[in-house]
């Protein structure tokens, strides 16, 4: 039973016998007992069987986060500024996705409660409101974005935009039809790792392994100097890899997996091989698209397929398929992933059920919202003229500029000693989120002075 | 007390053993309509939570300034 710091309110409502057991519950603790058979077995098989059944969340965030959006800009970085910065940048970026969101998963695991939830809860509706409207405003976007990389993707194919905004609710619909949390990530778990499918891409542009190793260990300095574009792409890079959705994910996907005190260390492996396996893709797609540097061309306003049909003439048309594939997995990944996030913040502020284990009859209202806001998304993506790339680019940069003030609220969440107990934050955990939400600020910062007064970067040495 | 779904199968006793002896209590679906006790923001935690929201309206509007220009 519980050994949380809030266990003694719930343990006596437990006893008293005041709770009604749900299907949800029914679920939940199934997987449970399997996660504790395998922990009361020794034995190297048994460990590894343990970290399968626990792995998820933290895989499925950061893969999840590697969607269309983030692809496209690495994609665009690769092809217009080559490796020698971004290469080390982007290593940079994903050790500080691990630092955010191991506090996620360490406070799903101890309160088992969502970061939604959690917000409203111990800081009230005020503030709790203004992290929902950020949470909504910015998960809408990306999945304007996450259709944009599907639409795009499908096109190189010569699927009509309609038809790949009706196969990407298909996909969502298909991905929940389970009503098990467990089927869905194992599910979402295997289509996620195609995103990994840039690697052959990569390497079918048979990449300058001496530079790669330089770019890793000199971290040469930003082609063009500061500038209002580099700043672009370098905010899209970080807005690439930490999110304000990715908080309340990871949060809420940990507690409905049903994850506890006991499993922190493998939940702190989840996150960090998926921060490995997403560093490695979002690398190789900046490898693939870097020969388009190499040979001077013009990717300012590339969009997917443009890419794959660019790269085509050097990696040959097995290659550009992959690539266009990638782009609509990493999509299709995200808008899984987002709606989920989206459902998940509003069940739990609205007080309604909010699990992947719930039968549709139960979880009609966080369904329900599942699946509008895709929809809604869907239908912007289908106004012509829409400036594709550049949404894309600008909704990394918000998601950026929403990260400071999503990761003060986790900061103080993860060092509240009544609802985490002897969980709270070490001081070198600490020390590093205080660095990132600095490091976010200033970059922001950066962005709003190259666009005020964009001349002072050419004072500076820039251009 | 431990209830039965309307419109779906019935929780046995069993699933209600199961759920009580492999789930923490707070993992309880039931149980999350209980508040956590709030807290209030002390003196430098309103002063930075506040700076950072001003930091974001802020940073939108420069949002907004760039898309309109680039749309001119």
């Amino acid at each position: 039973m519980g050994v949380g710091p809030l266990s003694r309110v719930t343990a006596q409502v437990v006893t008293q016998g005041d709770v009604a057991i749900t299907h949800e519950d029914v679920d939940r603790a199934h997987d449970r007992v399997r996660v504790s058979a395998a922990r009361a077995q020794r034995g190297v098989f048994s460990g590894f069987r343990l970290l399968w059944l626990l792995v998820g969340p933290g895989i499925l965030v950061m893969l999840g986060e590697n969607d269309g959006p983030s692809m496209l800009s690495y994609a665009a970085t690769g092809a217009r500024f080559g490796i020698g910065f971004f290469i080390p940048f982007v290593v940079l970026t994903f050790c500080m996705a691990v630092v955010v969101q191991e506090m996620t998963m360490r406070l799903g695991s101890a309160t088992h409660r969502g970061h939604a939830e959690l917000i409203f809860d111990r800081f009230g509706p005020f503030w709790g409101w203004f992290s929902m409207i950020d949470l909504g405003i910015g998960n809408f976007l990306t999945l304007i974005t996450e259709f944009i990389a599907i639409r795009a993707g499908l096109g190189f194919f010569g699927v009509p935009a309609w038809a790949a905004v009706v196969s990407a609710l298909v996909f969502l619909f298909l991905a929940v039809i389970t009503h098990r949390y467990w089927t869905w990530e194992r599910t979402l778990l295997a289509i996620a790792v195609f995103n990994l499918v840039f690697v052959p891409v990569a390497l079918l542009t048979y990449p300058n392994w001496h530079s790669v190793g330089r770019a890793l260990i000199t971290w040469q300095p930003l082609p063009g100097g500061l500038s209002k574009d580099t700043l672009i792409i370098v905010l899209a890079d970080i807005g690439a890899t930490v999110t304000p959705w990715m908080l309340f994910f990871q949060q809420s996907a940990t507690v409905d997996k049903g994850l506890t005190r006991k499993d922190i260390h493998l939940g702190r492996i989840d996150t960090v091989v998926g921060a490995a396996l997403a560093a490695i893709a979002a690398v190789a797609t900046m490898l693939a698209t870097a020969p388009l540097f190499a040979h001077h061309m013009t990717a300012e306003n590339f969009q997917a397929a443009e890419f794959a049909q660019a790269l085509q003439p050097l990696i040959g048309r097995f290659g550009a398929v992959l690539f266009a594939l990638g782009i609509v997995e990493a999509g299709m990944v995200a808008l899984v992933t987002i709606s989920s996030s989206a459902a998940y913040a509003f069940g739990e502020v609205a007080r309604r059920p909010h699990s992947l284990n719930l039968p549709m009859a139960e979880g009609k209202a966080f369904y329900s919202v599942l699946f509008l806001c895709a929809a809604a998304a869907g239908a912007i993506v289908l106004i012509p003229g829409l400036p594709l790339v550049y949404v894309v680019l600008l909704v990394n940069v918000v998601a950026v500029l929403a990260m400071p003030p999503a990761l003060v609220f986790l900061f103080m969440l993860a060092n509240d000693r009544e609802v985490m107990g002897d969980l709270v934050s070490p001081r070198w955990a600490n020390v590093l989120a205080t660095s990132v939400v600095v490091f976010l600020t200033l970059a922001g910062v950066l962005f709003g002075i190259s666009v005020i007064a964009p001349n002072i970067f050419a004072f500076l040495g820039g251009t | 007390m431990p209830s039965k779904d309307k419109g779906h199968s019935a929780i046995t006793s069993s699933d209600q053993e199961l759920v009580l002896s492999s789930l923490e209590p707070e993992q309880l679906a039931g149980l999350k309509k209980h508040l956590i006790p709030r807290r209030h923001l002390r003196g430098l935690e309103k002063f930075v939570v506040w700076s950072l929201r001003i930091y974001l309206v802020f940073m939108m509007a420069v949002v907004l300034y760039q898309v309109w220009t680039s749309l001119h």
